[in-house]
């Protein structure tokens, strides 16, 4: 009874030094915002954290505020200003509402992305198809 | 005889009311306006903040100028405050007794001759330099005295 309780415990404190052991996260692409007509600004990176899975963090972030903004990725090298990519069939994903339009934040990225294709962030205003701003990613 | 438009008005005043409130309300909606002046802040820590590694403070990609370079600048800094320029996936053509450059607001700083002209490499800066003046690193021939690729350093 008592092995087994010790087994379970070293078992235990194993698998939490190696999930310690994975903490660690590695920029794998990052870009800076552009966007006039609505003035944004700051960085966008994608982390690969030490589980696998990919992040999306924006830093120095600014944009403006507006109604149904979303943060998507783009399968294009670039967006311009305004950009409407329902129109342009631009394939699009979406990783959710933009939590705010200033200050730091993460979104997470769906398991099995293909970075490769989807080469942009967008801040997507969803109600009127228009693209806020626009990072083109580059291999950091 | 017709009726004059502010009995009509009169007459009809609830029925415009009815109708539109709830214009006022849809364009509102979709507009919303009071946005304009709204700032949402938010202000998440980064999953991953926990680690002693060196942190980047500036990135940017090198352009080619007077010949083909390419790659990425960062400027990292330690926890103890020194501060390492890292080159990755660098490239930049042979001969021309290369230097690399750290260009600021007044005058630019030599680094020193480039180590290679392929792949990462990492230069220590000058201590107490503080790294926010720092604009852009240039990778300058000697030879020719001609710039020939640049990387603007921006925030990370």
């Amino acid at each position: 009874m008592f092995r087994t309780i010790q087994i379970t415990g070293a078992i235990a404190m194993l698998t939490g030094m190696t999930s310690f052991g994975q903490e660690k996260a590695q920029p794998l692409e990052t870009g800076t915002f552009h966007g006039k007509v609505h003035p944004t600004s700051g960085r966008a990176t994608i982390y690969k954290e030490g589980d696998g899975r990919l992040l999306l963090r924006l830093t120095n972030f600014k944009t403006s505020n507006g109604p149904d903004v979303h943060v998507v990725l783009i399968a294009a090298k670039d967006a311009d200003d305004d950009a409407n990519f329902l129109k342009s069939s631009t394939e699009r994903l979406e990783l959710g509402s933009l939590k705010g339009n200033e200050g730091d934040q993460n979104y997470d990225i769906p398991a099995g992305t293909d970075l490769k294709k989807f080469q942009t962030v967008s801040i997507y205003c969803v109600r009127f198809n228009a693209n806020f701003g626009a990072a083109p990613l580059e291999k950091f | 005889m017709p009726i004059p438009a502010s009995r009509w008005l009169l007459r009809w005043r609830w029925a415009l009311v009815a109708v539109s409130l709830p214009v006022l309300v849809g364009l509102w909606w979709a507009f919303r306006p009071e946005k304009l002046w709204v700032n949402q802040k938010v202000n998440e820590a980064a999953p991953f903040e926990a680690s002693a590694d060196p942190k980047p403070v500036l990135t940017g990609r090198f352009e080619a100028k007077a010949e083909q370079t390419s790659g990425r600048a960062t400027i990292y800094q330690k926890p103890g405050g020194e501060e390492y320029l890292r080159l990755s996936d660098f490239s930049a053509p042979k001969g021309g007794d290369l230097h690399i450059e750290l260009k600021g607001d007044s005058n630019g700083t030599d680094l020193g001759p480039l180590k290679n002209v392929q792949g990462d490499q990492n230069y220590d800066l000058p201590a107490a330099a503080d790294p926010n003046k720092y604009e852009a690193v240039v990778i300058y021939s000697q030879q020719s005295h001609t710039v020939f690729g640049l990387a603007k350093l921006e925030p990370f």
